[in-house]
């Protein structure tokens, strides 16, 4: 051993100092001295006793040179550091990491960009590390809230996006070392959250790459990382690691950035990030970033219609992809809530346009989530919206009004994203048979928007775009034609009546738009295409004879509706052999079209508003007429039997018996109970009047006698119109009072988990909004389990 | 060089453009910068200072004054332990703006946190809060008060030393919220004050 002065000196301090020393050299810029480190690297391992000590000499070190400001030094230091870290086994590491953490820290303190970039380096350095014993006194509070920091540094030129970049990774280092073990720092306290969220979203709305959707995202090589980038990936990260009980620690500082960054409006940025969370959150929870959104809304209930909208328009965003992992209960909660916010904007904002696209925004959103939801469920949506719908129906421009048109309108909308397959499982009576009574709603707008519904779910050829107008021009209409299957013939059986009759009621309403009568021409149409058969051929007949009949007798209609009538009338008779194969009808109908077509074309589609005045009434045109006895004729040439439509007719409003007073030819009660339209009591016409249920006959004219007919001859028309006005009044009031006991008791639904889920959700809301009368509060002990699970649907 | 006795988080918060900044590089670089941009979320500074021959660090944390970044600014109230509260003596606005500062700070910092309501910019002629009614302020909510002029390198020495001293008598008599940090007790010599009951584990 030679040893100089020098090592006389060295000699007297301890080894581990002397082995630190010999690393640095003389000039800093000619880096870490290799071979003496490899040295102080073998020692550190043979006694690794001493590494706490030589992390604390090198630590002691480092911070005199930062403050000499001799920086070479610093970074040699910590690069030994690293080396040892690396090298030396896991179990005793505990100690020397105490010095190297707060080496990082000193450098992280120095208002040097380059060694807070370095000591953030070291630091993802250490995180990779396993260690084997947990720190259980160590905290990031000092890492967090500086990574924080320089996530947002406003340094000038390039060293601000390296310092963004670095205290992103830096945070991302954190969030790995932390999650992955239970005893050191729980990373998901709010105190820390709040500080990395917005970090990271902070910069990621400086990048402009998710306004340009379309384009793709190329993959930008490791050293090309912008902060938008590096802080998607942590944020994806972050969220991928949270668990149930993370979650809502991860949304809040979310919300919180965006209301305050005012990110909402417009809302890319918003739906950019929520998708991320969606994508990137374990599947099971995703329901959560929902829920937290919706409450996110209630939250907001006081601001701006636009605000709000954009909320909800981010919620339709994401919606769907919860979707398909939402189960039972969770579903029914997110459509109650949707419904929920539904209601309170009716409520609250009557008719600002503003507000109405929150409502579409909502609206939507419901829809988007139905549309991901498997078909069984959409049925059970559809039926829970509808036992939402307030009664009765009205039509004037309250806030009831609107909320029923609004909710009618989502039924729509789930409507439109179900996809029928078997008409029995799309319509159970306990949905039918509301969504009929809606069906006479008097606000014609409802009216239209209930007939829309029957459209989507009663159309599954794709028949519906070719249908939706009135036309004769059958060949052009290339129809998609399936033959009906067993299960659909029993439901038409069962169900025909009631939906036939209030198809045949609708059109009598004189509030009845151009597009009223078409959309039930448009019912009609597809039922007879869905329903192909030798029945519905004859149902469907016998509706067309009720029409016409209804068009000739009808007091209080105008001449256009009568000829709206006709016209619909041309344009199903000329369907029916277009669909069931009949020769003769075909030739019949296309003879009277063309008969039409020269002598009186308003007599045909398309209908009109209005209509040339010279325009001849029907009745004065007998030979344009359907002549029943013809059509029998040529229904029985091809072999079907006619002889219902010769028995009698179900549908007499407006127009006079020949026979003396009938029985109840149906009802709707009755209507369950049918097997077969041909084994039905009665060979007299009845009106449709006697057709409802609990109608009594009180109107003498109804006691079809020679003397009634004499006297509906001799009256005065206003005498006559004015009962019929009260007729149907009385009828429209008997649809939506009517008991539906009987109907019940047959038709029991199944009862499924979520139906209880259903129902109870509902009680809870039912009983806390409804006005309900003591009486009516009795009346529900003694009501069928159908009915306590609709409640609403029973409250008149 | 790192054998501090405490270490303290001080937190600065007020309307942007009231001299946060200034104040903070006043103290820790000895200079007033001319003309640096606003303060986008939050900045750090550090300083170590002498108090009855103890070495205290002084943990700095500077927020930006905007609304938008209440989100990440917040998060920093919570750790503590002085909030220096700051307006501008000629800008009546800053001062108005007050309430609405305390409010944030009764909800999101430790109700131990000590409290200073600074005055700064007194070297400007344009004075439109007088001393009075800052020192009123101040005393209605039991807050220290001081007014400062970060350009003339006023007061602010006092005020932050002030704070170094108090937060050290609280440390004392083991008054005050503790923070976890990193700066555990290794040596056993420095000591982050939140460990003041828990140190001397091994020397
Ligand atoms: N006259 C004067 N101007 C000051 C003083 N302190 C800050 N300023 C000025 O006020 C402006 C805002 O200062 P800054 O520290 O960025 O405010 P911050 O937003 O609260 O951080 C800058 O133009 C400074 O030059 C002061 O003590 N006196
Ligand atoms: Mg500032």
């Amino acid at each position: 051993m030679f040893t100089g002065c020098c090592g006389c000196c060295s000699a007297l301090r301890p080894r581990y100092k002397r082995l630190v020393d010999n690393i640095f050299p003389v000039n800093p810029q000619d880096g870490l001295v290799k071979s003496n480190m490899e040295k102080l690297t073998f020692y550190s391992l043979s006694s690794p006793e001493k590494l706490d000590r030589i992390g604390e000499y090198l630590f002691q070190k480092a911070a005199r040179d930062i403050y000499r400001k001799r920086y070479g030094f610093v970074i040699i230091a910590m690069e030994a550091m690293d080396q040892l870290l690396v090298a030396c086994h896991a179990q005793t590491l505990n100690l020397f990491v105490e010095s190297f953490l707060k080496m990082i820290q000193k450098l992280l303190e120095s208002t040097e960009p380059q060694l807070q970039i370095l000591a953030t380096q070291s630091f993802v350095r250490f995180a990779n590390i396993e260690e084997d014993t947990p720190s259980y006194h160590r905290r990031y509070d000092f890492f967090v809230s500086k990574f924080s920091a320089m996530c947002h540094s406003n340094e000038n030129g390039e060293a601000r996006d390296k310092i963004r970049l670095a205290g992103i990774r830096g945070l991302q280092a954190v969030v790995r070392k932390t999650v992955s073990d239970d005893l050191v720092e729980n990373i998901w306290e709010s105190v820390h959250m709040d500080k990395i969220v917005p970090s990271l979203l902070y910069n990621m709305q400086e990048s402009t790459f998710y306004m340009k959707e379309t384009s793709n995202i190329e993959i930008a090589p490791e050293d090309q990382v912008d902060p938008p980038i590096l802080a998607e990936t942590c944020m994806r990260e972050l969220v991928g690691r949270a668990s149930f009980g993370h979650i809502r620690a991860v949304l809040k500082p979310v919300l919180r950035h965006f209301d305050l960054h005012k990110l909402w409006v417009p809302n890319q940025f918003a739906i950019h990030i929520f998708r991320i969370i969606m994508f990137s959150i374990q599947a099971q929870y995703s329901y959560t970033v929902v829920e937290t959104l919706m409450a996110h809304l209630d939250e907001n209930s006081k601001s701006s219609p636009t605000i709000r909208t954009s909320i909800a328009d981010v919620l339709s965003k994401i919606i769907a992809i919860a979707a398909g992992e939402s189960v039972g209960p969770s579903v029914l909660e997110i459509i109650n809530s949707l419904l929920s916010h539904l209601r309170d904007s009716v409520r609250h904002g009557l008719s600002q346009t503003e507000e109405k696209q929150y409502q579409e925004a909502l609206i939507n959103a419901l829809g988007e989530f139905a549309n991901h939801l498997p078909d069984y469920q959409k049925i059970e949506i559809m039926m829970f919206i509808m036992s939402k719908i307030p009664f009765p129906l009205v039509d004037n421009n309250t806030a009831d009004n609107l909320l029923q048109s609004i909710l009618l309108k989502s039924l729509l909308k789930v409507g439109t994203k179900y996809q029928t397959i078997h008409l029995n499982n799309t319509f159970p009576i306990s949905f039918l048979e509301p969504l009929l009574r809606m069906s006479l709603a008097p606000d014609s707008d409802m009216r239209l928007l209930v007939q829309k519904i029957l459209h989507t779910l009663i159309d599954r050829h794709g028949n519906l775009e070719k249908l939706s107008k009135p036309t004769v021009n059958m060949g052009a209409l290339k129809l998609t034609l399936e033959k009906s299957s067993r299960p659909d013939l029993i439901f038409i059986n069962k169900h025909g009546v009631i939906i036939y009759d209030a198809l045949y009621t609708s059109l009598q309403i004189n509030t009845n738009t151009v597009e009223n009568v078409e959309a039930i021409y448009t019912t009609i149409a597809l039922l007879c295409v869905e329903l192909a058969s030798a029945e519905t051929v004859i149902d469907i007949m016998q509706l067309i004879f009720g029409i016409q009949s209804l068009s000739l007798n009808s007091t209080d209609m105008s001449n256009a509706q009568k000829f709206h009538l006709q016209a619909i009338v041309a344009a199903l008779l000329i369907l029916i052999p277009t669909v069931v194969t009949i020769k003769p009808l075909l030739d019949y109908a296309k003879e009277i079209i063309r008969a039409r077509k020269s002598e009186a074309p308003h007599l045909l589609p398309d209908l009109l508003e209005q209509y040339p005045s010279k325009a001849e009434m029907a009745n004065k045109l007998p030979h344009l007429l359907i002549d029943k006895i013809a059509v029998c004729e040529y229904l029985n040439s091809s072999g079907l039997d006619s002889s219902r439509l010769l028995q009698m007719s179900p549908y007499g409003a407006g127009k006079l018996g020949v026979t003396g007073a009938g029985t109840h030819r149906h009802s709707w009660v009755e209507a369950g109970a049918r097997g077969s339209i041909v084994e039905l009591p009665g060979t007299q016409e009845v009106d449709s009047v006697s057709s409802s249920p609990g109608v009594q006959r009180k109107l003498p004219e109804e006691e079809l006698t020679f003397e009634s007919m004499k006297r509906v001859l001799t009256e005065p028309p206003e005498a006559r119109k004015e009962a019929e006005a009260e007729k149907r009044e009385q009828l429209s009031h008997t649809f939506r009072t009517a008991t539906f006991s009987e109907l019940v008791h047959r038709t029991q639904p199944k009862h499924d988990l979520l139906q209880n889920k259903l129902s109870e959700i509902f009680k809870s809301l039912s009983t806390s909004e409804m006005h309900q009368s003591p009486s009516e509060r009795n009346k529900k002990s003694s009501i069928p389990v159908y009915e306590q699970n609709f409640p609403e649907l029973f409250l008149y | 060089m790192e054998d501090f006795k405490f270490l303290f988080k001080v937190v600065l918060v007020g309307n942007a453009g009231v001299g946060k900044t200034c104040l903070v590089r006043r103290f820790t670089q000895g200079l007033f910068p001319p003309g640096q941009g606003a303060t986008i979320g939050v900045d750090f500074m550090i300083k170590t200072v002498e108090v009855e021959n103890e070495k205290v660090k002084l943990q700095i944390w500077d927020t930006a004054g905007q609304e938008r970044f209440r989100s990440i600014t917040q998060s920093y109230y919570r750790s503590a332990h002085a909030l220096i509260l700051v307006y501008d003596i000629s800008c009546q606005p800053t001062f108005d703006c007050l309430p609405d500062w305390l409010r944030e700070i009764e909800e999101y910092a430790s109700s131990k946190v000590l409290r200073i309501l600074v005055g700064n910019k007194i070297d400007r002629e344009d004075r439109e809060i007088p001393t009075v009614v800052g020192e009123d302020f101040a005393a209605r909510h039991n807050m220290y008060f001081l007014e400062t002029s970060a350009k003339e390198a006023e007061n602010v020495e006092k005020l932050f030393m002030k704070i170094a001293e108090d937060l050290m008598q609280q440390a004392r008599s083991k008054d005050l919220p503790r923070y976890d940090s990193i700066t555990t007790n290794i040596s056993g010599r420095t000591s982050s004050i939140s460990d003041s009951n828990c140190c001397s584990k091994l020397t």
